[in-house]
């Protein structure tokens, strides 16, 4: 409760601080980020290839958008369908895989999307992306203004926290921890080990796409790199520094990630430095990422206090 | 009638073969052992009476059924549940998680598998408090499993088996590194479970062994070389060859 509130207080504060654009992206990119924790953190699996469905999404929704002029719900809808059926098919080729075979797999495919898009000009615009997306109004009511769609999209981020946080917290969700717990023991009690991989690479895919088409729907436009492998291993970034062991995480991590790249960008060219210095301190040192570091302050805290 | 049945179950490694021409019978309700020295193929045949591999010939019957081959997935819910001789558990999970993902598997329907609370399952939840409280870890029922001491784990990865209300319980060493008396506790354990579960039981410790089991196979490079009952096994000369050997001789 308590957390949801300081969420919902920051959903309120942030287009004070930073731009719309640049809030409305933290949002997506939570919704990525919460698709990929729930492959990272509850199942164990490294998916290095996740904008394969980000993009995916984002260009079919995209098109479907601009040539067809479909509405805002039926974008959103193709974007979850699209994100869904791509993680299916690439997910049935990998989670037979395990460990690096698996997360090669994931990457490779990704290339494979990726360089689909960059080949096939006439739909994509290849290396220019696909401009002139328009973003439709919303049972009449317009969220062309940014703080309009930043609203939107606030809207549709706590509308994937709460099922995200349904989902984990289900039988389904115990049992993805289970196969990141104890793989051998999972499958001996009876679980098809393979299956429930494959529905939770689904269940990413379908909100990953979800924050392709939002992504596509932001910027007016689909740029190549948005099924790039940069934006895969951005999300993993993100998650991790966040805390992969957490709901939450991916959420700090996504706040942590864009307003950097947004701002200190902007000063200092070389910024990824300062990623990679914080990278480096979280796989030494926190590999609960911010949550830990958070916990961990709080707790020795109350230990000086009390002591 | 034979609950458990294998014919000449065979498991080749390349030149090795770990499993040769087993042929075994568990009458329900029993307690069978199975004893041979390390490296005797002891648990590569409970891998393949699991699932874990296929065999490389022979068949598995259980209760009728061929069910040679059946994936390791499949086996739990046809009702036999094993227990391993490394601990095998869910280290972050609570001891009352541990146990619950294990009811769970074996429980229908799975409605709500994605929306549903877990805790919402009154009794897959009642399920596992009653396997954990059969193995004595029911006050512990909160505790991460991480931070349980190697006696309490063998008992948890006890209960784990338990939880999916098996007919034939295939316990691995359960004994395996515990002290004389977290070891009297087991077989106290072991000995409380006879009766309700048919038992197959590997182990090491003779004395444990002479003192629970109904009948006992004895295998030595893959093969079984002699099956009955206790006083038969501990009589017979080619057993105490093969195994007893310099204690016995």
């Amino acid at each position: 409760m308590r957390t949801l509130l300081l969420i919902v207080i920051s959903i309120l504060l942030l287009p004070l601080v930073v731009r719309p654009a640049i809030a409305s992206e933290i949002w997506i990119f939570a919704i990525f980020g919460l698709a990929l924790n729930l492959l990272l953190g509850y199942t164990g699996m490294l998916s290095f290839g996740q904008s394969t469905f980000f993009g995916s999404a984002a260009y079919v929704a995209g098109w479907l958008l601009k040539h067809y002029g479909i509405n805002v719900f039926a974008a959103l809808g193709v974007g979850v369908g699209v994100g869904a059926l791509s993680a299916l098919l690439v997910g049935y080729l990998c989670v037979q895989r395990s460990g690096l075979y698996f997360i090669m797999l994931t990457f490779a495919l990704n290339q494979l999307f990726y360089f689909i898009a960059y080949q096939w000009t006439s739909v994509t615009g290849g290396e220019d992306g696909m401009p002139g997306i328009p973003r439709p109004s919303v049972l009449g009511l317009s969220i062309q203004e940014s703080y309009w769609y930043y609203a939107f999209i606030s809207l549709l981020f706590l509308l994937s926290l709460w099922a995200m946080k349904r989902i984990v917290e289900s039988p389904l969700g115990k049992i993805l921890q289970a196969i990141r717990e104890n793989e051998v023991r999972a499958e001996a009690v009876g679980y098809d080990v393979p299956r429930f991989k494959l529905l939770a690479f689904v269940i990413a895919g379908a909100f990953s796409g979800l924050a392709g088409v939002l992504y596509a729907m932001l910027f007016g436009i689909v740029p190549l790199e948005a099924i790039g492998f940069v934006v895969s291993g951005n999300v993993v970034f993100a998650t991790l520094i966040g805390g992969s062991g957490s709901l939450y995480g991916p959420i700090i991590g996504s706040f942590v990630f864009i307003w950097l790249s947004e701002s200190v960008s902007t000063m200092w060219a070389r910024w990824p430095l300062l990623l990679g210095v914080a990278f480096v301190i979280v796989v030494l040192f926190l590999r609960g990422g911010v949550v830990e570091a958070w916990t961990r302050f709080w707790t020795w805290r109350s230990s000086k206090q009390t002591g | 009638m034979a609950l458990l049945e294998t014919d000449g179950l065979t498991k080749s490694f390349g030149a090795l073969t770990a499993v040769n021409g087993v042929s075994l019978r568990i009458e329900a309700g029993k307690l069978h052992s199975i004893i041979g020295p390390n490296g005797a193929g002891k648990t590569t045949l409970f891998n393949l009476l699991t699932g874990t591999f296929p065999p490389t010939s022979g068949t598995i019957v259980f209760d009728g059924k061929d069910i040679t081959g059946t994936p390791a997935a499949r086996i739990a819910h046809l009702g036999l549940a094993r227990s391993y001789q490394r601990t095998t558990v869910f280290p972050a999970f609570s001891l009352l998680d541990n146990v619950w993902v294990a009811a769970f598997a074996t429980s229908r329907p799975w409605k709500g598998l994605l929306f549903k609370n877990a805790h919402e399952y009154p009794q897959v939840v009642e399920r596992a408090r009653a396997a954990l409280s059969d193995v004595g870890l029911l006050s512990k029922a909160e505790v991460p499993a991480k931070q349980i001491s190697h006696g309490e784990l063998r008992q948890l990865e006890l209960a784990i088996a338990l939880a999916a209300a098996p007919r034939v319980l295939l316990l691995d060493e359960p004994a395996a590194g515990l002290s004389p008396d977290e070891t009297r506790k087991m077989v106290a354990l072991v000995r409380a479970l006879k009766g309700r579960y048919t038992i197959v039981l590997i182990e090491h410790k003779i004395d444990i062994i002479m003192s629970v089991s109904d009948r006992i196979s004895v295998m030595h490079f893959g093969s079984l070389i002699a099956e009955g009952t206790p006083e038969e096994i501990q009589r017979n000369p080619e057993v105490r060859r093969a195994y007893l050997g310099g204690v016995a001789a």
